[in-house]
């Protein structure tokens, strides 16, 4: 099962900046939230992030070499008092984006213990990645998360757990072939 | 030691002294424009906190957790009105510090948000918690590896620091 780390997030920054353009009505979900997150990083801030990043530690390296390809990275978490709170059709323009030709599915996991369903989407331009989206739904719980620039998506898991970005492990969940 | 030796060392001292003395001016004057843009908005003053600037010297000094400057300002009893949140938005705005959207965590009697701006080599944070009729500023100045903690979970990092 895909284990994604809570995030609740409100972006200030404009939506239109963004590569996935969140709706509007995700604003309304923040009222019944009893936690939401927000997390900015447009390439401005994600420059002088990648500053901070140490060079002699093997993992930091990894991930400021990541980030200097990437144009932003947004997450937008909502976390709920029960189940319910939510209703598919709040995320149906968020999906509809994603059912373009530009995104491909790459990783989809969903358990029916947990009611969790994790989504992750690749987008391509002329050949090349031009963004990854993930989307995760649980009961009590709805994580956007929407990476703009050139990743690979193995590189998710090194970038997981990194500028609010919950860790996503897609060679171990494609591995065991639970959805593909 | 002889005499002009003395005289030499204290003029280093001093002049070490008034250089920490204007860069921490310099890092105060952007926090009060935060502060000043806050006031006018939502017409009100911050608190006195007595023997502060003490706090914030031994913050430049000591380095705590990785904070090389540290500023706070409290407001309280505030109306906040309804568009509080835009409102504030625009103030940090007015101040005019280069400040930048970071995270933002909303909870049902707490928002924390938190903005960011570079200064120099160094990297600024400005922490605003809002809770019923309280606005509470602080401005962090962080080194590296204080930092890395905060972008591994900036989230976690906002409300950790508010509970602090």
């Amino acid at each position: 099962m895909i284990k994604i780390a809570l995030i609740t997030c409100i972006v200030f920054a404009p939506l239109g900046a963004q590569e996935i353009k969140l709706p509007p009505n995700l604003d309304r979900l923040a009222a019944k939230a009893t936690e939401v997150v927000d997390v900015t990083m447009d390439a401005n801030l994600l420059q002088l992030a990648s500053r901070f990043l140490s060079d002699k530690d093997p993992d930091d390296a990894h991930v400021k070499k990541i980030v200097g390809g990437l144009k932003g990275i947004y997450v937008r978490s909502f976390e709920f008092e029960k189940p319910g709170e939510y209703q598919e059709s709040d995320i149906d323009s968020v999906r509809t984006q994603l059912h373009t030709p530009a995104w491909s599915r790459i990783v989809g996991v969903r358990s029916l213990k947990s009611g969790e369903n994790s989504e992750v989407y690749l987008k391509t331009e002329n050949g090349k990645i031009g963004g990854l989206a993930i989307l995760v739904t649980e009961p009590k719980q709805l994580t956007i998360v929407s990476i703009e620039g050139t990743i690979d998506p193995d590189q998710l898991n090194e970038l997981g757990g990194h500028f609010g970005i919950p860790k996503v492990d897609t060679r171990k969940e494609t591995g065991h072939g639970k959805d593909q | 030691m002889g005499k002009t030796s003395k005289m030499k060392a204290t003029l280093i001292l001093a002049s070490v002294w008034m250089l920490s003395c204007v860069a921490m001016q310099g890092a105060e004057r952007g926090f009060d424009d935060v502060v000043r843009a806050i006031s006018e908005q939502f017409h009100t003053r911050p608190l006195h906190i007595p023997f502060f600037g003490l706090v914030s010297f031994a913050a430049a000094v000591a380095h705590p957790a990785g904070v090389k400057h540290l500023d706070l300002a409290v407001f309280q009893d505030l109306n906040l009105g309804d568009h509080w949140s835009r409102d504030l938005a625009q103030a940090i705005r007015m101040a005019d510090g280069g400040w930048e959207p970071f995270v933002r965590v909303h909870r049902p009697a707490e928002t924390v948000l938190v903005y960011i701006t570079q200064e120099r080599s160094d990297c600024k944070l400005l922490v605003v918690t809002v809770e019923t009729g309280e606005v509470t500023v602080v401005e962090l100045k962080l080194n590296p590896e204080a930092m890395q903690v905060w972008l591994q979970a900036p989230d976690a990092e906002a409300v950790r620091n508010v509970s602090r």
